[in-house]
């Protein structure tokens, strides 16, 4: 048996209506409201607690109702955590995500809400969490229940959890690779699925794309640097331009390490003491002379001349082959930090 | 142009006295086929073994994999390869099916080397899991490349073609057990009825982004680096014009059994007639700037246009940069009024979050997922490795990594390494979904 805890409104705790939207947040034994649906269609899962909270109580005084929601939770045994179902209710919805969030945060266990497409909740937190598609309305309580349960059952028994799909919630926003046959389909060629996809295409009927496009993440250009012998400014990299032994073994693809090492005693940059450790492209130039991925001779020069001011100590770097984004965002967040307090002000990035 | 592909059903490989194939039998004179190896004297060692699904036996680091068969008429196997350039595409040619000639290092892997398990969970990760295998296992004097993570692995790969012709021709003169004709008439020599359906190109993308030669897909050897895209007749991808490299990471590789084999190019060949009419194939490339990624990507839209295509598939054999070429040539191809598919795998990482295609666009609205290069496996150990296992760890394949290899002979790695495991050329029955 998994011991679940259960998040709900004032509505559907049965405290009252909206004139009771400003109720503090309680937790009462057992299931109390809309909890005690849960209990009833699940087996090898039960709520023991339910926590319920005012809406506006929530949506006016967040951390503090957070902060209280979390002293009731401390000590307490439960494997996974339910909040809602929300449908299309906004201010709902939105509870349920912050406190499901910080529930998975702190405690590591499955979280499981439900909403409807149309609340903002479902933008705000399919990243972090399983979201199943609901209805508007209340209406569709017992559905949307009945899909929770399901899911947390599985997640009871240990089941294989299929793709969302499948499954029923919103995609979180992550990836993998599945034989079609694991998924039940009937196995298709990529050559046949392919043909059948142009054709539907060129007749102008329906077709799934395998991949639907993401958004966009784009990061906007930065505007110019007004005058370049103002500010200090540092060389970072993801060539791949290493001390010659690699001292933190940056790998050479799929990289998760990157490297700071000094360059404040160096006019540029020499072979065999630096090199590139990048497979993703032909090292023989880079290898050859450094400079021409990390470009310290010419960045000298122009401080001779006096076209640029202070050069940071340190030059950064990684490699930019089969490097995930979620990596390359990461690594580029904790260089950018360094940056920062390192009071760089820009940058010259150089890829391959 | 019209080509017969004469099929011989291999259901077992024996070594005996005699290269020969009788009634799906086919035998490997072992000594006779080593000396066609070691016409390259820079084959140190060589070796030969017989690998069947089921077979208790990983091999690593697999570095090419070659349909055995040979030209009867029209031409040469792999012109401009190992043999003096000439046309293919026509004529008569033998291949021994459900098999397949596989060349592994016997010590040293390289970025683009693989892995084949022969049984157990994996097996069915790659085409090659489930053929009768003749397997080249092989080591060379190339020391200028011994220690390097790139590895041409010349001196194996055409060992590979050498030996797979040579098997090949002990079929040249016999009946074959059932003929394929592969026949397409020249674009403006069609009928009317074949005229009125929607007309489509394959555009090919072969791994060529190695500025330096000998690592790039070739075609009739010339390396793809230094072409611009040009049109090409299906009838030569199917008969060994193209030869594939020695760089891309290797589950998005195609092999040269692939390119033979090609299921993309089948199908549009099958459909020729009935549904579409198949104009033929684009054969692009992949590129290391931006100006050439451009313009490899306008003119093969310029062609399609220019050809009739009202649809084109796009194949790309490779992820990550690449991703460049490929998703801009189906935005060159939509400007134009082409309608796209586009097929290749995807790099979301371990925990499956990061953006599957390094470029994004609303453009490429139908795209077929053939697998993720990120994929984390965990591998028991097997009974017998042909090749050396530590490869993996050492040698910079492109899904292993320091300390992958562990001493029980197990192992953890990415699909990344897995030989062909995503299959571009179209074999892949995996797909990625959201989770």
């Amino acid at each position: 048996m998994l011991k679940a805890i259960q998040y709900i409104n004032q509505f559907f705790g049965q405290v009252g209506g909206e004139d009771m939207a400003d109720y503090e947040p309680e937790i009462r034994e057992g299931a109390v409201g809309c909890a005690q649906i849960f209990n009833s269609l699940a087996k090898d899962v039960q709520v023991t607690h339910t926590i319920i909270c005012g809406d506006n109580f929530m949506a006016s005084r967040t951390e503090e109702a957070v902060a209280r929601i979390m002293k009731f939770l401390e000590g307490k045994e439960f494997g996974i955590f339910i909040a809602g179902p929300a449908f299309n209710a906004g201010r709902y919805g939105n509870a349920c995500g912050q406190i499901a969030l910080e529930v998975k945060k702190r405690y590591d266990v499955p979280v499981i809400t439900s909403m409807n497409e149309e609340n903002p909740g479902v933008e705000l937190f399919h990243k972090e969490m399983y979201i199943f598609r609901g209805g508007s309305r209340a209406t569709s309580m017992k559905k949307d229940m009945e899909a929770m349960v399901a899911f947390a059952e599985k997640i009871a028994k240990g089941e294989k959890l299929q793709p969302a799909s499948v499954e029923g919630y919103f995609p979180r926003g992550v990836r993998h690779q599945v034989f079609m046959s694991d998924l039940g389909m009937q196995p298709v060629m990529a050559a046949d699925r392919a043909f059948d996809m142009l054709l539907k295409k060129l007749k102008g009927e329906p077709y799934q794309t395998e991949l639907p496009m993401p958004k966009l993440d784009r990061v906007p250009i930065a505007p110019a640097v007004k005058d370049l012998r103002k500010v200090r400014l540092a060389l970072v990299s993801s060539g791949g331009i290493v001390p010659s032994d690699n001292p933190d073994r940056i790998q050479s693809c799929s990289a998760t390490k990157w490297g700071k090492y000094d360059i404040s005693k160096l006019d540029k940059l020499t072979a065999p003491e630096y090199k590139t450790i990048h497979a993703g492209y032909d090292p023989e130039q880079a290898d050859k002379n450094p400079n021409v991925v990390l470009p310290l001779d010419a960045i000298r020069t122009y401080q001779k001349e006096g076209r640029l001011g202070e050069v940071d100590e340190f030059f950064y770097t990684t490699v930019g082959t089969g490097t995930t984004q979620g990596e390359a965002s990461r690594m580029g967040k904790e260089i950018a930090a360094v940056l920062h307090k390192r009071n760089v002000e820009a940058v010259v990035l150089t890829a391959t | 142009m019209k080509l017969e592909i004469g099929k011989f059903f291999v259901k077992d490989i024996v070594f005996g006295t005699k290269t020969g194939y009788d009634k799906g039998v086919l035998t490997i004179d072992r000594e006779e086929a080593l000396a066609v190896v070691k016409e390259d004297s820079h084959i140190t060692e060589a070796e030969l073994h017989i690998v069947k699904p089921g077979d208790e036996v990983r091999l690593v680091p697999v570095k090419e994999a070659i349909e055995m068969r040979c030209k009867v008429s029209g031409g040469a196997m792999y012109p401009g390869v190992t043999n003096p350039v000439s046309p293919v595409g026509s004529g008569r040619t033998h291949a021994l099916k459900d098999a397949a000639l596989l060349v592994v290092g016997k010590h040293w892997g390289s970025f683009q080397d693989g892995l084949i398990d022969m049984s157990g969970e994996y097996r069915r990760h790659t085409i090659y899991g489930s053929m009768k295998n003749l397997v080249l296992v092989g080591d060379t004097d190339e020391e200028f490349e011994r220690h390097e993570q790139q590895k041409t692995n010349h001196a194996l790969r055409w060992a590979g073609h050498r030996l797979a012709e040579y098997v090949g021709k002990c079929v040249a003169a016999l009946e074959p057990e059932e003929i394929e004709t592969w026949e397409l008439d020249a674009v403006n020599r069609r009928d009317s009825k074949v005229q009125a359906l929607p007309s489509v190109v394959y555009v090919l993308q072969p791994q060529t982004q190695m500025e330096a030669m000998g690592y790039n897909t070739l075609i009739y050897g010339w390396d793809g680096n230094h072409i611009i895209p040009t049109f090409m007749h299906p009838n030569e991808i199917l008969d060994g014009a193209v030869v594939s490299g020695s760089f891309m990471p290797v589950s998005s590789k195609i092999s040269t059994y692939e390119h033979c084999n090609n299921p993309m190019v089948k199908r549009l060949m099958k459909e020729h007639g009935k549904t579409v009419n198949f104009l033929g194939v684009i054969m692009s490339n992949l590129n290391v700037a931006m100006d050439q990624k451009v313009r490899s990507a306008f003119m093969v839209a310029q062609m399609a246009k220019n050809l009739g295509a009202d649809g084109a598939i796009v194949a790309e054999e490779g992820y990550g940069n690449p991703d460049v070429d490929y998703v801009q040539t189906l935005v060159e191809l939509e400007k134009v009024g082409v309608k796209t598919v586009g097929m290749a795998n995807e790099c979301t990482g371990r925990d499956g979050a990061s953006q599957p295609l390094v470029a994004l666009d609303p453009a490429a609205n139908a795209l077929v997922s053939t697998g993720n290069v990120s994929q984390y496996f965990e591998l028991p150990p097997m009974k017998t490795v042909l090749g050396e296992l530590q490869s993996m760890a050492r040698d910079g394949l492109s899904g292993g990594w320091e300390g992958c290899v562990r001493p029980d002979g197990s192992l953890v790695m990415e699909n990344n390494a897995m030989f062909c495991s995503d299959h571009p050329s179209g074999y892949s029955l995996k797909t990625c979904v959201d989770y």
